[in-house]
């Protein structure tokens, strides 16, 4: 075996040179820039979607924030109407009664009124026939002698009339 | 650390095969060497071994020699360096190699953007050519601490890498246009020209034998030093009798130190400096004034046969 001298040129020696670098190039390209940038990027991708899914979920808790707050606003909204409904069936129901026993006031004062001018009709007639009975008997005492009682009945009845057309 | 405990035998499989695929290219590179290197008592400062010799090709004879068998040995390491950092790759970076691996790529990528990356942004892919760069010749230098020839060390290897930057050089000069290239060469004055074209070649010439220069007077000098060395031990210890008068007691240790000069300071900074200067020099070989009014130019016609056209 001999050796080259110390400086020898020999094209295909570069040209194979050459070659080992660019062959290199490319394993190194494939087999590590190509890996370790892939686990960069799936790093960057699982970053994004960490930030995404913070997002994402500090905008639903903003939704629901926001769909707590109209649905409280609209309780209250709904608690005003139903107390102001309720005063106002309140107020009408008091109305009503009141109304109602007022009517019932005035009927039961009607009932009254008819019954006390029936009862003082009732008590007239009363009156009338005592009187009659009586004025008969007195004056058959005054008198002392017995009269035709059923002439004497017309009798007093016509005057009593009298005195009832009179009053 | 449990997630290592955790793996599995076929991993654990793959990883021996891997680290396996790291050192055997070189322990073959060794058996080589010692089967094919001729005995030989002197001092010899000589280039690499032929191991084969073609002489049916043109030009020259195709020779497969030490730098070239050592280079695949190297290529083959760095891939199985490449498989054994990225195997395994989890999202969340579990292991030291993941973490080297990480910090390779981004220091590369730092280096290429901070080096090469002007107004715009257009040199983003060559961090793996960098890369692969810096590692070919790093390992190569240093493949001179197991014993083997330096690839580096052999002046076709380097001026192979030095033509494949030369050619991307000139690549990106010509998007300026060949006119504009070719006129560049006159500039300042015609009586330049000449000074000009040479200069040219110079920056691949320069690069090529800077590395290999630097990579070869280390190993020159270690030789020195060690047949040094071998003299003062046998001209001190010579007086003594049979074995011991030919001990070479300032050859151990002695040589290391000054390899970690020669052989790896310098080796893993020609590494750098060839990196950073195919950089610098793709980087500063855009003509982007003339590239812009050519891409213009180019618009505009194509804007004016598509007018004509669609009338």
């Amino acid at each position: 075996m001999q050796s080259l001298s110390v400086i020898s040129v020999n094209v295909w020696q570069i040209i194979i040179s050459l070659c080992n670098l660019l062959i290199l190039t490319f394993i190194v390209k494939k087999f590590l820039f190509k890996r370790i940038k892939k686990v960069f990027q799936q790093r960057r991708d699982a970053i994004d979607k960490d930030y995404s899914d913070a997002k994402e979920a500090r905008e639903q808790a903003e939704e629901a924030r926001m769909n707590y707050e109209a649905a409280l606003a609209g309780a209250q909204q709904a608690g005003e109407q139903i107390i102001s409904d309720a005063s106002r069936s309140a107020e009408r129901r008091s109305n009503e009664i009141i109304l109602q026993a007022r009517e019932r006031a005035d009927q039961i004062c009607r009932q009254a009124e008819t019954e006390a001018r029936l009862e003082k009709k009732k008590a007239e007639a009363e009156i009338r026939r005592e009187i009659t009975d009586v004025s008969a008997e007195l004056t058959g005492k005054l008198l002392e002698r017995e009269i035709n009682a059923d002439d004497h009945r017309n009798l007093i009845d016509s005057f009593l009339q009298d005195i009832g057309s009179d009053t | 650390m449990r997630s290592l405990n955790k793996k599995s035998t076929r991993f654990k499989v793959i990883d021996g095969l891997l680290i396996a695929m790291m050192i055997l290219p070189m322990l073959a590179a060794i058996c080589l060497k010692v089967v094919c290197t001729p005995a030989s008592d002197g001092i010899e400062i000589s280039g690499a071994l032929i191991y084969w010799e073609f002489d049916g090709m043109p030009l020259q004879p195709l020779i497969i020699s030490e730098s070239q068998v050592n280079s695949w040995a190297v290529i083959i390491t760095v891939f199985g360096l490449c498989l054994y950092l990225t195997h395994g790759l989890t999202e969340k970076a579990e292991t030291k190699r993941q973490l080297a691996a990480e910090w390779i790529v981004e220091k590369v990528e730092g280096l290429v953007g901070a080096n090469m990356e002007g107004e715009r942004d257009i040199f983003g892919g060559y961090a793996p050519f960098i890369c692969a760069i810096m590692g070919i010749s790093g390992f190569s230098s240093l493949a001179c601490l197991v014993g083997l020839f330096s690839p580096t060390g052999d002046v076709n290897v380097t001026a192979g890498w030095a033509i494949l930057v030369f050619i991307i050089i000139t690549y990106y000069k010509l998007k300026g246009g060949l006119g504009k290239y070719l006129i560049g060469f006159t500039k300042p004055v015609p009586l330049f020209t000449p000074m000009n074209i040479i200069g040219e070649f110079a920056t691949p010439v320069s690069m090529a034998f800077r590395h290999y220069g630097n990579v070869l007077s280390g190993a020159v000098i270690s030789v020195l030093i060690g047949s040094a060395l071998r003299g003062l031990s046998a001209k001190i210890l010579g007086g003594l009798p049979g074995v011991l008068g030919e001990f070479p007691l300032f050859q151990i240790g002695i040589p290391a130190v000054f390899s970690i000069y020669f052989d790896v300071f310098s080796g893993l900074m020609q590494a750098f400096i060839f990196a950073m200067l195919t950089m610098l020099n793709i980087a500063g070989a855009v003509p982007w004034e003339d590239w812009d009014a050519r891409r213009a130019k180019k618009e505009k016609r194509k804007q004016k046969k598509a007018a004509k056209l669609a009338a």
